[in-house]
């Protein structure tokens, strides 16, 4: 089918199609499901199918744009191929598309996908189980509008970019509803986002990525930003100023321990985030978010007695 | 439906890899051509005598492509159309940006800006400049790396989350990697007498020795990345999940499938320490009790009751 819509000039309507392919269903329904099987097929495998309006009863002709079917030439040189090939063979994403795609860049033969011993590997987390990646991906691509279900409610957004960090992918976006930058974390995303045509989307002007970007949970909330203060224990205090940044420190102790000051628009995100140091983190202040925590405590060492060894 | 298609649209992308690439090597030991693209000879063969006899349009067949398969060789000769190389789909450009990008993340694994001219091309030709990745930078990150090039063993001091402890090791690394968006490095480690996974942001200090990295290192090579790795101090605890949180059975070492019982979600989780199920239990709160054994049950209890005392000893004044 690939071969026959890329040799035509014309769009096609499905009835020609099917003739000029050997095998094809005849039966017009059957007909019509073949051609949908491979219509979806041809698209998940990026190959840009058009639809265009076509005269008489068929109304509808597909055909593929080679100009939008072929790779446009790179032209990197061998140095840069090796780096990319290096790149692809180092870093796992739990499916083989990025060596199909080096195989298409023409990759062949004589650079084997061998990883080098000493060069650290990265695990992302596998394609496969994300599938709105590669629809959002595109969408950014494309600039293209994106709608998705997020936490059980539709969303219409303008797409900003993508982004890893801390373990996660999120996609930073204007809502379109909310009237304001939003960052999701796309394994929250629960539908196959649906991507608007090219150039549907329109970020404000303006608009930054950088500021509408929050991946800490307690900045996902919708109140009013409120500056909480929290001790940590020199035992985590490295790895929580590595997981904060430098810029998070407000005060370095002799001890080791330091002070950290997060912007909390989500109390109790913050304290879900505070208890799992243990007892090597503190809510110094304001008053409110230390009662937060001691509330929360409070209940569950309730709740502990309630349930220990009950039968 | 879905897993057909998916299973022939991995089959239609092979196949046009397979018949790409043969038109540009030319003729091929079938041998050859199969290890290149992980199918057995047999398999190769019966592919392309699929590709040979069917799915040509029946007004142009010589022109688009000619199939040869002999006893012991491959060759394939594509009409333009086909030889030209395709353009990615949405899924083979976001590995190549990802891919790319994580490298780029690691630091010092760019030193001759190859990489970085290859992205900036990729970009230009196939967007993805708005894509950013971000791979943690532990302080320790660097030693650890000069010790596994140089295959010298390290003195660490280390804060297992698991029992909440801080304990000196010395340990032969064998492998670092970043995975679940922190980095790891596995080592034979003396003090257990086996190899140990370790956390490099939960390295509180390291020093190179002098010696020789000399243990065991069989499993240097084709380890897969596992986030949690059972010890030997492993038990098992039954937690009963409120729906709300049942996402979490999907971070946590299960080790055994859900069962739904009333309006809860029960499920046996493979704990390797105390502390990390306390900071479980504080996490999820009342959504989550332990149903067994009893000496489990009282742990959220305790593990609140320490931390308030940490909160009532320092009222501020």
């Amino acid at each position: 089918m690939l071969l026959v819509l890329l040799d035509t000039p014309q769009p096609l309507s499905l009835r020609e199609i099917a003739n000029r392919i050997p095998g094809y269903p005849s039966g017009r329904d059957a007909r019509r499901q073949a051609f949908e099987r491979d219509k979806r097929l041809l698209r998940d495998e990026g190959v840009p199918l058009l639809v265009e309006p076509i005269g008489g009863e068929d109304q509808l002709g597909y055909r593929v744009d080679p100009s939008h079917y072929y790779l446009p030439d790179l032209g990197l040189d061998p140095e840069e191929q090796a780096a990319l090939n290096l790149a692809v063979a180092g870093v796992h994403l739990g499916d083989p598309s990025g060596v199909d795609a080096l195989s298409k860049l023409g990759a062949t033969g004589e650079s084997p996908l061998r990883p080098l011993v000493d060069t650290p590997l990265v695990d992302l987390p596998s394609v496969e189980a994300l599938p709105a990646l590669s629809g959002l991906f595109e969408a950014v691509r494309l600039s293209a509008t994106a709608t998705f279900e997020y936490r059980g409610a539709p969303r219409q957004v303008d797409p900003a970019g993508l982004r890893f960090r801390g373990g996660h992918w999120y996609l930073v976006a204007f809502d379109r509803d909310r009237a304001e930058g939003r960052t999701f974390r796309v394994d929250r995303i629960t539908s196959t986002p649906s991507v608007g045509p090219a150039g549907s989307a329109q970020l404000p002007a303006g608009f930054d990525p950088e500021s509408a970007f929050s991946a800490e949970p307690w900045r996902f909330g919708a109140g009013d930003v409120i500056a909480v203060d929290v001790l940590v224990d020199p035992v985590e205090a490295g790895r929580v100023v590595a997981e904060l940044g430098a810029g998070a420190v407000t005060e370095r102790r002799s001890s080791g321990a330091v002070v950290v000051r997060l912007s909390v628009t989500d109390m109790g995100a913050l304290v879900t985030w505070v208890l799992g140091l243990l007892d090597h983190g503190e809510v110094l202040g304001p008053p409110e978010a230390r009662a937060a925590v001691i509330d929360r405590l409070e209940t569950l060492v309730g709740a502990g007695e309630g349930s220990g060894g009950a039968s | 439906m879905t897993t057909v298609a998916r299973d022939v649209g991995t089959r239609l992308r092979r196949l046009l890899a397979i018949l790409t690439w043969l038109a540009q090597v030319g003729e091929t030991p079938i041998e050859v051509a199969a290890a290149r693209f992980g199918l057995e000879p047999d398999a190769l063969v019966a592919e392309l005598e699929m590709a040979a006899c069917c799915g040509l349009p029946p007004y142009t067949p010589d022109q688009l492509m000619e199939i040869v398969v002999t006893d012991t060789t491959v060759s394939a000769h594509l009409g333009e159309m086909l030889a030209r190389p395709r353009r990615l789909s949405a899924r083979e450009g976001f590995a190549l940006a990802a891919s790319g990008r994580a490298l780029l993340a690691v630091p010092g694994s760019d030193e001759n800006g190859a990489l970085s001219r290859a992205l900036a091309k990729l970009d230009r030709a196939l967007g993805g400049e708005s894509m950013v990745i971000e791979l943690d930078d532990p302080s320790m990150l660097g030693v650890v790396r000069r010790a596994l090039e140089t295959g010298n063993q390290l003195q660490i001091e280390y804060y297992s989350a698991s029992s909440d402890e801080v304990s000196s090791r010395r340990i032969d690394p064998l492998r670092l990697f970043a995975g679940d968006g922190h980095w790891y490095v596995d080592a034979h480690c003396y003090k257990a007498g086996d190899e140990r996974r370790f956390r490099v942001d939960r390295i509180q200090a390291a020093e190179i020795l002098d010696d020789v990295a000399s243990g065991p290192r069989e499993a240097a090579e084709g380890a897969e990345y596992e986030p949690f790795v059972p010890g030997p101090d492993i038990r098992t605890v039954r937690l009963a999940l409120d729906p709300s949180v049942a996402w979490v059975v999907e971070s946590i070492p299960a080790v055994t499938p859900p069962e739904q019982t009333g309006d809860r979600i029960e499920v046996d989780v493979a704990v390797g320490g105390d502390a990390w199920l306390k900071r479980l239990l504080l996490r999820l709160g009342t959504a989550a009790r332990v149903v067994g054994p009893p000496e489990a049950a009282s742990l959220l209890g305790d593990a609140a009751g320490q931390i308030l005392d940490r909160y009532r000893r320092s009222q501020p004044g």
